[in-house]
């Protein structure tokens, strides 16, 4: 629930009001004038010290050779050498602050950059992303931006520093000596003439560069999403051979790019490296007619090369500002577009607008003069509702979307209660309408998260706490019920494993419902549930399972940990199981591999099988090590191998190996063995499975069931459903458990749930916000049947009246209680009505239901 | 199952080896008219009775049992039910879902043209038994035969 903080929804809309001075109009060096001026000032004054620090070394070697050495002066000498020191340690001290502080600066400016681009992404029209592939936003926003940061961090500091330094050193060798110092500086004007041009060239393959990338991510972003159709497909080779097209031309791009950009430093380098080259000369000239003293010489050639650092540094400075530019530039003019809508009403609260709709001689058209929509006109009084039918690609979808500002009309008018919808703010539309789309997305979270995110949204830029606007438990429960997804919320917050430190005292409740469980429906469900039994062989649970008969307290006796325990490797010696064990290992592995060994890692070929899809290739090499070795000779790793898959073994799973009966009488009597040795050894160990505790390891359903179950038919599931709702209702838990079944994470992308899972959860997201317009683009049409009917049945009897509805519907038998259907084909409305009138006159919607010509 | 009959021998192991067995209780659906459920059925033991519901009310379409293999056609594609399933006794089944069949399938390609085969088979055969005794039908139905046309 923090995530829906006032605060952060404060300090949220703050930087997306920052983002309507158009983020991707702003210069770069802007960002320099937003970041933190007072820190940049801190930098400055760190700069100017270091300056000073970085000439005094300079001034006291002259010292110690001229001074202290010459006249032997060991007072000196120390005095001179401790300054030096004191000088060094302070240069690098400030060094490092000044790193720091380049750091931070550039971090935070690149932090709001990323948030602004980002804020100002997500309000472009979906046209705009039709064309654009996520792969480019992702490279856009996360590697191209970075070097921009950083210049802003290095934008004042670095050249104020480097500048400095080098005046100061060029004061200091003018000083020494004019003459040479003349001469020394007399090559960078050359570099400064020669550098640009090569720099130049640099941009340009620069910029290429950018354009590629960009391509290129967009490249592999399409054949990631559209992954399973290269693999229907089979189409490997055509997806390489565009990519690789594309990283060779990236490839070439990059080489000319670091060409020009070593040039740029090759050049530099050896001016550089020329000026020592004219000192030595002039210098030892002077020096050997006597005309220079040596310390000077020595002094003056030192600070020559202490000038080369300063100016390297500019010079770096410079590449790296040339570089942020033109990927800055790029960057943002890719995404210079606007919103189609302004995001907020400037200067008024959003309108509470009544539920009618009038839409106006509507057209759309698209690029290149195509007309989706076309002299739509139609009006729906409050709480009316209209089906949308017709053939696909009858514009049924786009007038929705129109209707629902998720497209800009280009003619006509859509009026929502009296207001022109393109004229309104998106935060008007929220609070207003909803909207369920054809491809409802699922966001990583919980279910939770999931369903409040419409409301979250609505309630986004309120000044209201979350306690008195956020739905009620109660409320969510409603919607899931509504929507159809209760009971598999139930069923996540029944499979969910309690933590012992948390849970005490729903576990102790739920021993509580498993004894009432038993009572009631033991008998009806036990051709569906194994109960434990101590006197009985379980063949839904695993061997592991059925030998320590209890649930593991430590890490060493998990099923994973079992096949090395040495405690346990010894008692399976002691109880005459090690070998029976190892050979029911070797059978599984040798039948396992048989069938599935050629087959790939796909979820349905291994719900069967002990060996995990990953597991797969090591059992293959066992296996024909298995042909060729008795087991006995195998090496340790290869039995406990064996071992660890005879232990997971589950008979009633597991078919392609038969449970000889006789290890089942040894694992009997060994179970009684294991219990009386780990009751003495290590009595923490485990917790034995007993009609009075808790199982901490297993999931709250097994905990009710006391058992496994033995089947995943679904008309099983549905029994076992219903009679643990009745004991839930009936012990008062039935809240408590969907509420842990709305923890429950969905997956990127909801890929945890199923299509229809995730249909339901849109629309009771949308239902959970009661809006007064409620659009839904065939929000059903993954749904079964019985759910189908269920949600259209609530849109007939609850929502009519109450909020007027426009419903895109592909099922023609579920639209006759609409007050009018309105049947599309080519982008106009062809006829409109009640049903029955529409039925009665033969025409298009007849055609549609019926076919053109019945065959009596 | 003939369907199964002309596998290779590893092909059929994996194919047995995705059947699971279900058990169902007289009143159990094993399916239900509408749904979209993507199950066959291979009836090891017990009955079942075809029944479908309209507006004027349900009617029972016939019994199916032991060593009979319904749904060949439902694994293949999408397909919402016409009929429900019903089992009448104690049943025990062997189950095969249409996502395992498809993904099975995809590596056994060569199977590909038989499975049609048996398909079209079938289909033609079952009309060829609806000609033969047409006197049974009414004379509008027989207007209507002909889905060995499509």
């Amino acid at each position: 629930m923090a995530s829906y903080d006032y605060i952060k929804n404060v300090e949220e809309l703050s930087v997306m009001r920052k983002t309507e001075t158009a983020v991707v109009k702003r210069s770069l060096p802007s960002w320099i004038r937003s970041s933190n001026l007072k820190l940049q000032a801190l930098l400055l004054l760190v700069i100017l010290i270091t300056v000073f620090a970085r000439v005094l070394p300079l001034e006291m070697q002259k010292r110690i050779v001229n001074e202290a050495i010459r006249f032997g002066e060991i007072q000196l000498l120390f005095l001179y050498c401790g300054l030096y020191l004191a000088a060094v340690v302070i240069a690098t001290g400030l060094k490092y602050l000044i790193s720091a502080l380049q750091n931070l600066i550039g971090e935070r400016a690149l932090a709001d950059m990323r948030k602004a681009l980002y804020h100002h992404i997500l309000t472009l029209p979906l046209n705009f992303f039709r064309k654009t592939q996520p792969g480019l936003v992702v490279s856009s926003l996360v590697t191209e931006l970075a070097s921009a940061g950083n210049f802003v961090g290095m934008s004042i500091g670095v050249p104020v520093a480097s500048i400095l330094t080098l005046l100061a050193f060029a004061g200091y060798l003018i000083w020494l000596n004019p003459l040479l110092a003349g001469i020394s500086l007399s090559i960078y004007p050359m570099v400064l003439i020669l550098l640009p041009r090569l720099q130049q060239q640099a941009n340009k393959a620069n910029k290429r560069r950018v354009d590629t990338t960009r391509t290129l991510s967009g490249k592999i972003g399409e054949a990631i999403s559209g992954v399973h159709e290269i693999h229907g497909n089979g189409s490997y080779r055509i997806e390489n051979r565009r990519y690789d097209r594309m990283v060779d031309k990236l490839y070439k791009i990059r080489i000319v790019w670091n060409l020009y950009k070593f040039s740029v430093k090759s050049v530099n380098n050896f001016f550089n490296n020329l000026s020592p080259f004219l000192i030595f000369i002039v210098g030892g000239y002077l020096s050997i007619k006597g005309r220079l003293d040596l310390g000077a010489l020595v002094a003056f050639i030192s600070a020559q090369e202490k000038i080369y650092d300063p100016w390297k540094e500019l010079i770096a400075f410079y590449q790296v500002y040339q570089d942020a530019s033109v990927r800055y530039k790029r960057t943002m003019e890719y995404f210079d577009e606007l919103p189609e809508h302004t995001l907020e009403p400037d200067d008024r609260e959003p309108y509470e607008l009544e539920g009618s709709i009038e839409v106006k001689d509507l057209s759309f058209q698209v690029e290149g003069g195509i007309q989706l929509l076309d002299g739509i006109n139609l009006s729906l009084t409050p709480g009316e509702q209209l089906a949308l039918v017709g053939f696909s690609g009858s514009g049924k979808s786009t007038l929705a979307q129109c209707v629902g500002q998720l497209y800009k009309y280009t003619g006509g008018h859509v009026l929502l209660g009296g207001e022109e919808v393109t004229d309104l703010s998106k935060k008007d539309m929220i609070h207003n309408i909803g909207f369920v789309s054809q491809t409802p997305f699922t966001f990583e979270g919980t279910i939770k998260d999931n369903i409040l995110y419409s409301c979250a949204a609505k309630l986004g830029s309120d000044e209201i706490s979350e306690s008195d606007a956020m739905p009620s438990l109660d409320d969510m429960i409603e919607a899931l019920q509504q929507t159809g997804i209760f009971v598999d919320v139930l069923r996540f917050g029944l499979n969910t494993i309690l933590v012992y430190d948390e849970h005490q005292d729903l576990a102790a409740k739920i021993v509580r419902v498993r004894d009432h469980f038993k009572r009631e429906f033991g008998e009806e469900l036990a051709d569906y549930v194994e109960f434990f039994a101590e006197d009985n062989y379980l063949y839904h649970s695993t061997i592991a399972a059925n030998l320590t008969f209890g649930s593991p307290n430590i890490e060493s006796f998990t099923l994973q940990n079992l096949a090395v325990n040495d405690y346990f490797l010894r008692f399976l010696d002691k109880a005459d199981l090690t070998r029976p064990l190892l050979t029911l290992g070797a059978e599984l592995c040798r039948q396992t591999v048989d069938i599935l060994g050629d087959l790939p890692p796909e979820k349905v070929f291994f719900e069967q099988s002990p060996i995990t899809a990953d597991e797969l290739g090591e059992y293959k090499i066992l296996a024909v090590r298995l042909a060729k070795t008795k087991l006995h000779r195998l090496s340790p790793d290869d039995r406990t191998a064996l071992l660890r898959l005879a232990l997971r073994f589950v008979p009633g799973r597991h078919k392609m190996v038969g449970m000889p009966s006789i290890l089942e009488e040894l694992i009997l009597e060994g179970r009684a063995l294991f219990k009386e040795n780990i009751s003495k050894d290590n009595p923490g160990a485990l917790t034995f499975y007993q009609a009075s505790e808790y199982i901490y390891s297993q999931t709250i359903l097994d905990n009710i069931f006391f058992g496994k179950t033995k089947t995943i038919n679904p008309q099983a599931e549905e029994k076992i459903d219903q009679s643990i709702i009745q004991v839930l209702i009936e012990e008062d838990l039935l809240e408590t458990i969907v509420e842990i079944g709305m923890e429950f994470q969905v997956g990127s992308k909801g890929d945890r749930l199923s299509g229809g899972q995730r249909q339901k959860l849109a629309i009771a997201r949308v239902f959970l916000k009661a809006p007064r317009v409620l659009i839904m683009d065939e929000a059903t049409s993954a749904l079964d049947n019985k759910s189908q009917a269920r949600i259209q049945s609530l849109l007939d009897t609850r929502w009519k009246g109450q909020s007027t509805l426009i419903a895109v519907v592909h099922r023609l038998d579920i639209i006759k209680k609409y007050d009018k259907i309105a049947v599309m084909k080519a982008g106009r409305i062809g006829e409109m009505g009640p049903y029955d009138d529409l039925i009665a006159k033969k025409g298009m919607l007849y055609e549609l239901i019926y076919g053109k010509k019945t065959s009596s | 199952m003939d369907f199964f009959s002309a596998l290779s021998l590893q092909a059929l192991k994996v194919f047995a080896y995705l059947f699971t067995r279900e058990m169902f209780k007289p009143g159990d659906y094993l399916f239900r008219q509408d749904d979209n459920d993507g199950i066959a059925f291979y009836i090891l033991s017990g009955t079942a009775e075809v029944v479908r519901k309209d507006e004027s009310g349900e009617f029972s379409l016939g019994k199916y049992g032991e060593g009979e293999f319904l749904g060949g056609l439902v694994l293949l594609g999408d397909m919402r039910r016409l009929f429900s399933l019903k089992a009448v006794t104690d049943m025990s089944c062997l189950v095969m879902t249409r996502e395992k069949f498809i993904k099975a399938l995809e590596q056994f390609p060569e199977l590909i043209p038989k499975v049609l085969e048996t398909m079209v088979d079938r289909i033609r055969s079952w009309e060829e038994r609806l000609l033969i005794d047409q006197d049974a039908l009414c004379a509008s139905c027989k207007k209507k035969v002909g889905v060995s046309l499509v």
